[in-house]
């Protein structure tokens, strides 16, 4: 029961001597009511009188019981989390009945990122969150302080002397001072950000147009369980023309909703990009109405990911990301550090980070038999829709069209997979409709893995599975698919550099 | 043999007896339990005898268990000094590479099974994601011991 010695601890105090336990800002539980209240205090009492059928007297009474009721486990909540920063470790303390105490060593901290939400600006505060190497995420995340105390917290984690970096930024920008100060080594302008935009445009509203269709069909008179009737009828002209048209006025209005959708969203998130350099750190902020700053250490890097999409790789544009261990807002522990960037512009990146650069000229490709495997594994599922589709309308042999750039795909993987140990890292290039490359120091590989399937082995092949730190899942630089000789090579290779 | 040039070690004997012991008994709990869903379907499927369910169950249990000696043979494992080297997989075949240097911590533990056959598994925890648990079962204690003794002299403060 700490309560008695927090009441003397001053919220506002600001020397950052200070040792004793802190509380968050008390404006968190204005945030805090403000952002729960439309649902609980407003929407509840609502649908609870609509649907009794009671007076409107009835539902401003339970609401407003309701909402002095959250006021009081708001400011508990406030009262009961207190965070303390000692010499070796933050300790976050929290909780009424479950109080719960997590220590994290001042060494284990890997980020501290700073985050101003729109509700957080207009009180002038600032989410902290505190990542560690750990799997979990967000595993201290301080809501909400002022922006001065964001700015002491973030120089004293880092084991700084923080007096000369306070600075109170009244105009709520995220960037402190001591971030505009840093050259910026990127940037995206107001225009990149919409071709940006322009080529992320996403597909789900095609889906969600043809799943209207679907519903309207009675309408329309067009939609899957009446494709037999359709083919049919397909001779009647007439028919047939209105239903082409219908499918491409949807297409069209498909098309121009997730190229507009894809500029908000873009411009919203990446508006203002800005990757400064300096100190070992990198620092990017972006974002048009929530703000966001992400500090990534350099030597916190573990590789670097070269992203080239279907359109804006014919186009000559990348995007770069760095995988980090305690990745920040970033879920995967993949920071985007130039979502559209040319060549050079990666380059200059890759350098500053300390990374050997990326070359392709030595690259060589995996076995011949990926081509084999690629096509197996491509062309099974569009064959059976296919020909599932057949039973039900002849015209699914246009379908199988859809196969010729499956398997041309499938025969262009192998000249777009190749890889090489350099002198410091392994260098890897694999996908053909999005190209990526992985420069991965040896330093950082952490485990190595020589895998064969059943398949693999009657082929001679074999894949060497690469294990990083901070982030799995499909994007990691893995060598699928060689001859067992060279991927013994390649393990063996690997294992030797690692030391 | 993915790495023919590493001489692997085979696991304990005992191990052998682990693997068929705990696959027992995994699969003789499956019957019992799928017994269960089998007596109740069969109130409203007259058709449906009650022991077919954990009679494929069972059947399962034997197919799986005539083969565990297969699965333990395509163990193997070798410690050179510089990196552990863990094979296993018998359909799909794995020969992971653990470097000392790249151990974060390191545990033995013993089940109360593995305990009976004298035989223990070593976990090398490293910061990799999709590997970030390395396990070797059925080495003996003492083996288990030493090799993460010699690994511990490489561990460093900092492995990134």
């Amino acid at each position: 029961m700490s309560g008695d010695v927090n009441d003397e601890v001053s919220e506002q105090a600001s020397d950052v001597e200070d040792r004793g336990p802190r509380r968050v800002h008390p404006g968190t539980i204005a945030i805090d009511f403000l952002r729960r209240a439309p649902q609980t205090v407003i929407g509840l009492p609502a649908i609870a009188g609509w649907t009794s059928g009671r007076s409107i007297g009835w539902i401003l009474l339970a609401a407003t019981l309701l909402g002095v009721g959250m006021l009081v486990f708001t400011w508990i909540g406030w009262r009961r989390f207190t965070y303390t920063i000692t010499e070796h470790e933050l300790v976050i303390e929290r909780g009424l009945l479950n109080r719960s105490r997590r220590s994290i060593p001042l060494t284990r901290i890997q980020d501290v990122s700073i985050e101003r939400k729109p509700l957080a600006r207009l009180f002038g505060l600032a989410e902290v969150k505190v990542e560690t190497g750990g799997g979990e995420k967000d595993e201290a995340v301080l809501d909400s302080v002022s922006v001065a105390e964001a700015e002491r917290l973030r120089a004293a984690l880092r084991g700084q002397t923080s007096s000369s970096t306070i600075v109170s930024s009244a105009e709520g920008d995220a960037e402190s001072s001591e971030a505009s100060a840093l050259p910026i080594i990127f940037q995206m302008s107001l225009a990149r950000v919409v071709l940006l935009g322009m080529f992320s445009f996403s597909l789900v509203w095609i889906a969600a147009l043809f799943g209207v269709l679907q519903f309207f069909d009675q309408f329309i008179d067009f939609g899957l369980d009446r494709a037999r009737d359709w083919a049919e009828v397909a001779k009647d002209q007439v028919q047939a023309r209105f239903s082409i048209a219908a499918v491409l006025a949807v297409a069209g209005l498909a098309l121009t909703l997730g190229v507009v959708s894809g500029v908000i969203r873009t411009t919203l998130r990446d508006y203002g990009f800005t990757l400064r350099a300096g100190g070992g750190r990198f620092r990017r902020t972006r974002g048009l109405l929530t703000r966001s700053e992400v500090v990534v250490a350099m030597r916190r890097i573990q590789l670097a990911m070269v992203q080239r999409g279907p359109l804006r790789g014919a186009f000559g544009w990348n995007a770069l990301s760095f995988q980090t261990l305690g990745g920040s807002d970033d879920p995967s522990g993949r920071q985007a550090m130039a979502p559209l960037a040319r060549d050079d512009e990666v380059a200059a990146i890759v350098e500053t980070a300390g990374l050997p650069p990326f070359e392709r000229l030595p690259l060589r490709p995996v076995a011949a038999g990926h081509v084999l495997r690629s096509l197996l594994r491509a062309a099974p599922v569009p064959v059976a829709v296919a020909v599932a589709a057949l039973v039900v309308t002849p015209l699914a042999w246009i379908g199988m069209l859809a196969l010729l750039p499956i398997v041309g795909i499938a025969l262009l993987q192998r000249r777009y997979h190749r890889y090489a140990l350099r002198d410091t890292s392994l260098q890897v290039m694999r996908g053909v409709i999005a190209q990526r490359d992985w420069i991965v120091p040896y330093q950082n590989v952490q485990v190595v893995t020589l895998r064969a399937g059943w398949f693999q082995r009657r082929l001679g092949l074999a894949s060497v599975l690469v294990d990083t730190a901070g982030a799995s899942g499909y994007l990691s630089p893995d060598v699928v698919d060689l001859a067992t000789p060279d991927a013994r090579e390649l393990a063996a290779g690997l294992v030797a550099r690692i030391g | 043999m993915l790495l023919p040039e590493i001489p692997l070690q085979p696991l304990e004997r005992g191990q052998l007896n682990v693997m068929r012991l705990t696959g027992a008994i995994g699969f003789g709990v499956a019957t019992v339990v799928a017994a269960i869903p089998s007596w109740a379907l069969s109130h409203s499927w007259e058709w449906l005898p009650v022991w077919a369910a954990p009679l494929a169950v069972a059947l399962c249990g034997v197919w799986s268990l005539a083969f565990t000696k297969r699965r333990w043979a395509r163990w193997g494992w070798a410690w050179t000094g510089r990196e552990l080297h863990v094979a296993w997989g018998w359909l799909i075949r794995s020969h992971t590479i653990v470097p000392a240097a790249r151990v974060q911590h390191i545990d033995v533990t013993q089940g109360p099974i593995e305990r009976i056959f004298g035989v223990s598994t070593l976990i090398l925890h490293t910061a990799g994601t999709a590997n970030s648990e390395v396990n070797l079962p059925g080495i003996s204690r003492e083996t288990a011991e030493e090799i993460r003794d010699a690994i511990r002299a490489h561990l460093s403060s900092d492995p990134w």
